[in-house]
């Protein structure tokens, strides 16, 4: 009797374990069905980037390249005159990269660093002081949520035309915000200066006033209470947003597209002229600027990834 | 003698330089004044850079004119270009396909996102591996994106070569023509923004996945609660915050849709995956036509409007049912 109870229990539990084990393996399928997909268009990105010309668009497609090559890397990281062992395409069409990582590098500094600054002292205030009401926090993501090309037309129209216009009437010089890093600055910083608000009220908000109060009482100003006191605080808080709207503008293409065009160059353009270009698409070239572009963006987002979905969803979920 | 006179004088007017420079730091800390100095900052950068061009937009929008010709010559027209926006049928389309793209994107977004979260939240070991891979889309520029897909979508592509063996059976040439077939191009632009931003849902989830209090649960499991009534009684009620958020953040930003339509078609073929984005960016770049663009953005932006006071307004109501305090 006992023995048999023993058995049937103990069958139960082997049921069950069993069960357990058919849903961890069907759970462990769907996730690495997911990662498959995932990892395919990169997997073909990075595996292109080292094919040669003719294997772009081989059928039946080689997964691998046949004969792996750097020319594309080559190719986009050539200065001055190009190697003519390279392809004829690529030798007509001498894009190099050097211009467009520049360009992006000096953009996307500057307005982060900007936006950085500006926000986090708003943030501050109003984290501390209310400045602008109580509704103030929220009004200001409205700029976040405005589609971006309804202000690109305006602000195509204020650079090229309304801003040369004017200065050349009242201060007789034609000055002109289009296609300039003043005017892309500008804008980008504007843009993201709603993330940085968000992401460094988060921040300062945990910092506990009593701290900021003892200071005074001890006697520190202003200034030094912040340098002293708030600062080394939100410091960490202030790089990981610096890098979230990094990340931001280095992606961002609408705007820089729209008010830019032959001499300010991001990398997001650069690749988009690759793609538009009337000799066939250069898919080997184009393949490599994207690794690497991807490569630095996706490395930072990865150190900042538990403070992501504070930044995408305005403190609205707490990690 | 004299020198040790002016000596004294310039002491006295450095001591004076000094005090005054103190007093108004003094001043820029105070209460008072010193919170308006960012305020009027940020608000003087938000007022030229986008209230100034705004009006100026408002302004042209009334003229008669496009780029091609001179300032100066453009004509008052009143609303003739809003009458001629709202007569072109090409707008419309566009706008309802904006809809359409964003209502399949982000509801495919949502389920992939949602099952996603919770197999990774009931993982032990694996789920750094997982959270780690599954974000990664996320982070890659829209731009390299909508390349990557452009390359995989070619008819000779490794996507057709994937879904050969399946398509054979049903007698279909294998050879789809991802980009140059209207419905094909359609799919092939929600399938690319769904592969990047299914991360984003998916993070969102996961977060609130994490976030759920574990007492509930386990204690309605120990009253006998089945799996299943454990998730729709006590599990999905509690996330519906994240739910929330996961829709308006996504629908968002589905609606500016612009970098895979550019990479990808141009809005081809014909018209078929024309987004209101790409439709404007069209008329003003292509065409020239500012002054149809400046009208069709303001239009645009009032039809918006609505969508985003009420975004703004469902997050600020989250935010406040998530914190449970006034902002």
């Amino acid at each position: 009797m006992n023995t048999e109870l023993a058995a049937a229990a103990a069958a139960a539990r082997h049921r069950k374990v069993r069960r357990q084990r058919v849903r961890g393996l069907t759970r462990h399928a769907v996730l690495l069905t997911w990662t498959a997909i995932i990892a395919f268009p990169l997997f073909w990105m990075i595996s292109t980037s080292f094919k040669d010309a003719g294997e772009w668009v081989a059928w039946p497609p080689h997964w691998l390249p046949n004969r792996p090559t750097l020319h594309n890397y080559a190719q986009i990281f050539a200065f001055g005159a190009l190697d003519p062992t390279l392809s004829r395409q690529a030798t007509e069409q001498a894009f190099t990269i050097w211009k467009g990582l520049g360009d992006a590098v000096v953009v996307c500094t500057t307005a982060s660093l900007l936006a950085l600054l500006l926000g986090t002292f708003l943030a501050y205030a109003i984290s501390r002081f209310k400045v602008g009401g109580p509704y103030f926090r929220h009004t200001i993501l409205m700029i976040r949520m405005i589609p971006p090309i309804v202000v690109a037309i305006s602000i195509l129209i204020y650079y090229a035309i309304i801003i040369p216009y004017a200065t050349s009437a009242l201060l007789g010089v034609r000055i002109s915000l289009f296609d300039t890093y003043l005017g892309l600055i500008l804008i980008y910083a504007v843009t993201t200066l709603p993330f940085v608000i968000w992401m460094m009220l988060t921040f300062i908000d945990e910092v506990p006033y009593t701290l900021e109060h003892a200071a005074r009482l001890m006697g520190a100003r202003r200034f030094q209470i912040i340098r002293r006191v708030v600062l080394p605080l939100v410091a960490s808080g202030m790089v990981v947003t610096f890098l979230f709207v990094f990340i931001l503008n280095w992606a961002e293409f609408l705007l820089a597209l729209t008010l830019t065009h032959p001499e300010v160059t991001t990398l997001t353009v650069l690749l988009n002229k690759f793609q538009s270009a009337s000799e066939g698409r250069l898919y080997g070239p184009q393949a490599a600027i994207g690794t690497i572009v991807t490569i630095p963006v996706v490395v930072l987002g990865l150190l900042i990834q538990k403070h992501l979905v504070k930044g995408f969803s305005f403190g609205t979920i707490r990690k | 003698m004299a020198e040790i006179t002016t000596n004294v004088a310039i002491g006295a007017a450095d001591v004076g330089r000094r005090r005054i420079y103190r007093r108004l730091a003094r001043w820029l800390g105070s209460d008072r004044i010193f919170p308006l100095i960012p305020f009027v900052l940020v608000e003087c950068l938000i007022i030229l850079t986008v209230l100034v061009p705004f009006v100026l937009t408002i302004w042209i929008s009334l003229l008669k004119w496009r780029a091609n010709r001179p300032f100066e010559t453009a004509q008052f027209t009143g609303l003739e270009n809003y009458a001629a926006v709202l007569a072109t049928d090409q707008f419309w389309l566009a706008l309802g396909r904006t809809f359409y793209f964003a209502g399949v994107a982000v509801a495919l977004e949502l389920c992939i996102g949602f099952v996603l979260a919770m197999l990774v939240s009931r993982c032990t070991r694996s789920r750094k591996f997982y959270t780690t891979l599954f974000l990664a889309p996320m982070m890659i520029v829209p731009i390299v994106v909508g390349y990557n897909f452009s390359m995989i979508y070619i008819d000779s592509g490794p996507l057709n070569q994937l879904l050969a063996p399946f398509i054979e059976h049903f007698g279909i040439d294998p050879r789809i023509r991802w980009l140059s077939h209207p419905i094909a191009a359609q799919w092939a632009i929600i399938i690319a923004d769904v592969w990047q931003w299914t991360s984003l849902t998916f993070l969102i989830f996961l977060s609130g996945f994490a976030a759920l209090p574990r007492q509930l649960v386990n204690a309605a499991r120990v009253m006998g609660a089945s799996p299943w009534q454990t998730f729709w009684r006590i599990e999905l009620p509690l996330l519906k915050p994240a739910i929330v958020i996961a829709i308006i953040i996504r629908s968002m930003e589905a609606l500016k849709l612009f970098d895979p339509v550019v990479l990808l078609t141009f809005g081809g073929p014909g018209t078929s995956t024309q987004t209101v984005a790409y439709f404007l960016w069209e008329q003003v770049w292509v065409f020239n036509k500012f002054s149809f663009g400046a009208a069709a953005s303001i239009l645009l932006l009032f039809i918006f409007s609505f969508l985003i006071f009420f975004g703004v307004y469902m997050l600020v109501s989250q935010r406040r049912a998530v914190e449970g305090d006034t902002p």
